[in-house]
């Protein structure tokens, strides 16, 4: 089931909220087992096929689980059981991700008629590292006694359930079982809604209405130079507002629920750098990847050329999360480069005399784009051919339309950019604390508060008149 | 704040205000004429022809139906009418298949027109989506059923242009907003129904329909290495049995209707591709027309006229853009031969001109 679509907003959503806070009053077990019940709901609408493997998932990483937290295992086979259940996850992972992948690179190295399609079950990917850190931090020691209901709800809670954010049980079982959270909050449920509203209308309205243009540089067309960076950059916003926009979308549902979802976006082409960037887009995966990948890699304890070696690492393998594909694999070594490349700077480049530091900024955060987009075209080609040759159609400026509807493209994008670049981002506007459990302090002290109530609604009614028959989004299929 | 439950019902009360003020923006301007002819503003035109013919089967006059695909969609209807001396609307969609061309046409039925002119291909009977499953055509718009009206009239996209038309229709906004108005933000450029996908009077026809673009598209598809692109829809089974459901059920459910049926004159080069790249595809489209033709001149609504055989046409690749379509001198032409009634089929010979076609087929030699 879609966030943007007219079954989940008029009739999923309103029955699992009152369900849930209606069944309340049965005790605090119920409205968790409600939801989680609601959560499968929701993924079998379209997914009804890999229920029953999302269920087995959920038995297997419990089980693993219980025999990590039991305390009853020596050392040794306490680390034998965490790697059969890491194992396990990643098996599955492996068949339903990569063995299409590696059969067809077989097949391309021994003409062997190697063929395999498998039907990516969605979500997966982030279900699986969710549940790949429950084992290693029970492994560690880091996790208490989780209840069934509790864990089955962490796994499936249906805001995250498909495209996260990445939760992380620590954060999500404790408000699970907080009693406060079960009881409806109209203060939470307003701003739950505004920001629902302000994730679908970047769906709806920015992502969906700047795709057409996606297809100047990755249609069937040989584009000119401009046309390929419009399009390159057409993608770079699609992709921002879809992504963020179902993030903020996940975070406003669960916010109705009482549950506060940690932020996964913030202003990410904002960054003046590469590190930045990565502090900023997708920042649940980031801080997976750097605690679980990283970090046991060695991270930056082994030296600096080791550091680099780790970067590099954690980055393809970053790439190849997201997709089986080559492209994937380049994109995410792109993204290691520059991260190499922006330490080393840190540590041996020159410094910037403060005169000239706006100037500085201004030209590290123009690099830091330029290096994203570029490497977002190796994510969205379908091909590494195809990339290649894109990037080579922007870098030749002999070639070059530039007729009146580039121009008038081109002031469309300007307009996504200023909008990417300028405006408050979503929790700048809410005020949305995920640490402290607070969102929209600031509206109640605020004079404005009508007129930012009619302006949200105002969005939120042009998010839901933007709603399309046929549109995904982007990361549903990672 | 103070009160926050006042303030969620103050949230979706707006909420629901907006939606209903852009539904009732969007049932009075109707940029798509779908509830009634424009009169209060200005009418308006998409060149998204699967959306803009919805509205037009609703708010035009028309007695004569003009279907078909890329090679019918730069007509215009006023030459349409001075040559066959009918009210026509062109219904032509670019890559449209049997389906959605039998679907759109069985809706402007409804309309009780006299006669359809239909250019047709093989191509166009190849295997497609059915319309509630094409993502292109809005099918429940065609239907006016709640779906497809609730779809129109909760459209942010249709609120969209339907300030813009609204802005239009104010006398000292309309110069600015006319210039603005590109096709990129706005999917209702086109201020008359004539020009609706018709070529702009600054297009470039020599610079685009000429024998080097012919010949370069004939070595693209010719390629042997391509073959399989030149196959891809020819299945004879699939192509019979989508001809005899889109077509000849639709023409034998309208007897009162003529339909003027028209193979349409592809060079001579497309043929000769199938032949040296993909002879099996050839022999597909050769069946088929042996198939269809005479069970079309079986039908007494019927007027069959196969045009791939006119020399003249089809072996001056000086009129074609790539391989099939041809420039606006020839559809004069074709508009010429359907009112000449010169190249209509023969019902006691059906297959004549398939014959001729294969001659010529045969016979040409590329130059090189």
């Amino acid at each position: 089931m879609l966030f943007n679509s007219y079954p989940f907003i008029f009739l999923f959503l309103p029955v699992a909220l009152a369900g849930y806070f209606l069944s309340s009053r049965l005790g605090h077990l119920a409205p968790v087992i409600w939801l989680a019940l609601a959560s499968l709901v929701f993924y079998s609408v379209s997914n009804w096929q890999f229920v029953a493997l999302l269920i087995a998932s959920i038995a297997f990483n419990y089980l693993i689980g219980w025999l990590l937290i039991s305390g009853r295992l020596r050392p040794a086979p306490r680390r034998a059981v965490l790697t059969a259940g890491v194992a396990g996850d990643l098996a599955v992972l492996g068949y339903f991700k990569y063995a299409g992948f590696l059969a067809a690179n077989l097949d391309a190295m021994f003409s062997a008629g190697f063929a395999l399609n498998v039907l990516l079950p969605v979500g997966i990917s982030f279900y699986t590292f969710t549940q790949i850190a429950f084992l290693v931090d029970a492994y560690r020691g880091n996790v208490a006694r989780y209840a069934l209901p509790h864990y089955a709800l962490f796994v499936t809670y249906f805001p995250h359930l498909i495209a996260g954010p990445i939760l992380h049980h620590r954060d999500m079982i404790p408000q699970f079982e907080r009693a406060e959270s079960q009881r409806p909050d109209p203060h939470l449920i307003l701003c739950g809604l505004i920001i629902f509203g302000i994730g679908l209308f970047k769906k709806t309205c920015l992502a969906d209405g700047i795709q057409p243009l996606v297809s100047l540089a990755f249609g069937p067309a040989t584009p000119t130079f401009d046309q390929a960076w419009l399009g390159a950059l057409a993608y770079t916003f699609q992709l921002y507002f879809d992504f963020s926009g179902y993030s903020d979308m996940a975070i406003g549902i669960s916010l109705m629920f009482g549950i506060f979802l940690p932020l996964n976006f913030n202003s990410p082409y904002k960054a003046q750098n590469i590190i930045d960037f990565w502090r900023r887009w997708h920042m649940t995966l980031s801080q997976f990847l750097r605690d679980y990948l990283y970090i046991p890699l060695g991270g930056n304890r082994r030296g600096p050329i080791l550091r680099y070696v780790n970067l590099l690492i954690t980055m393809v393998l970053g790439g190849l999360w997201h997709g089986a594909a080559w492209t994937f694999v380049i994109w995410g070594a792109l993204h290691g480069a520059y991260l190499c490349v922006n330490h080393a700077w840190n540590r041996f480049g020159p410094g910037v005399a403060p005169r000239f530091t706006p100037l500085a900024n201004v030209a590290a955060f123009m690099l830091t784009f330029l290096c994203v987009v570029v490497a977002w075209v190796f994510f969205r080609a379908d091909s590494l051919p195809a990339a290649i040759s894109l990037l080579s159609k922007m870098a030749d400026p002999t070639n070059i339309a530039f007729g009146r509807l580039e121009i008038a493209q081109g002031a469309f994008i300007a307009v996504y950019a200023a909008i990417a670049w300028f405006a408050p981002n979503t929790q700048t506007i809410m005020g949305y604390d995920h640490q402290n459990r607070t969102v929209g302090q600031g509206l109640r002290a605020w004079q404005m508060r009508p007129l930012f109530i009619y302006a949200t609604a105002a969005v939120l009614a042009f998010g839901i008149l933007g709603i399309q028959q046929h549109s995904e989004f982007i990361y549903f299929r990672f | 704040m103070n009160n926050p439950g006042k303030y969620l019902w103050s949230f979706l009360g707006a909420t629901a205000l907006m939606m209903a003020l852009a539904v009732l923006l969007n049932f009075v301007v109707d940029p798509l004429q779908l509830f009634r002819p424009a009169r209060l503003f200005a009418a308006m035109y998409s060149t998204d022809s699967r959306m803009q013919n919805a509205g037009l089967i609703q708010s035009q006059d028309f007695d004569t139906v003009f279907m078909g695909t890329s090679l019918a969609i730069h007509f215009r209807q006023s030459e349409i009418d001075r040559a066959l001396g009918v009210r026509a609307l062109k219904l032509a969609m670019t890559g449209s298949n049997s389906k959605e061309q039998s679907f759109v046409l069985a809706a402007a039925l409804q309309r009780h027109p006299k006669r359809v002119i239909w250019q047709m291909d093989d191509w166009i009977f190849r295997e497609a989506p059915d319309v509630d499953n094409d993502v292109y055509l809005p099918a429940d718009l065609y239907r006016r059923n709640a779906r497809g009206i609730a779809g129109y009239l909760f459209s942010g996209a249709t609120a969209r242009e339907s300030l813009w038309i609204l802005a239009r229709s104010i006398p000292p906004l309309q110069p600015v907003v006319a210039r603005l108005t590109n096709g990129v933000l706005f999917k209702f450029p086109i201020a008359g129904v004539d020009d609706i996908n018709a070529l702009r009077s600054d297009f470039d026809v020599p610079g685009f329909y000429n024998a080097k673009n012919a010949m370069a598209a004939f070595k693209r598809i010719a390629d042997p290495r391509r073959g399989h692109h030149l196959a891809e829809g020819f299945d004879y089974a699939a192509m019979v049995r989508r001809f005899e459901h889109d077509a000849i059920d639709l023409i034998a459910k309208n007897p009162d209707v003529t339909f003027d049926i028209y193979f349409a004159p592809y060079s001579i080069l497309q043929f000769v591709a199938m032949r040296d790249a993909s002879p099996k595809t050839l022999k597909i489209a050769y069946d088929f027309s042996a198939y269809a033709f005479p069970r079309l001149a079986q039908l007494p609504n019927v007027r069959l006229h196969d045009f791939r055989a006119v020399k003249e046409i089809t072996h001056d690749l000086g009129s074609y853009g790539d391989v099939v379509h041809h420039s606006p001198a020839i559809d004069l032409k074709v508009l010429s031969m359907l009112a000449d009634k010169k190249y209509l089929i023969d019902r006691a010979a059906p297959l004549a001109t398939l014959d001729q076609l294969k001659a010529q087929v045969e016979a040409y030699r590329v130059e090189q």
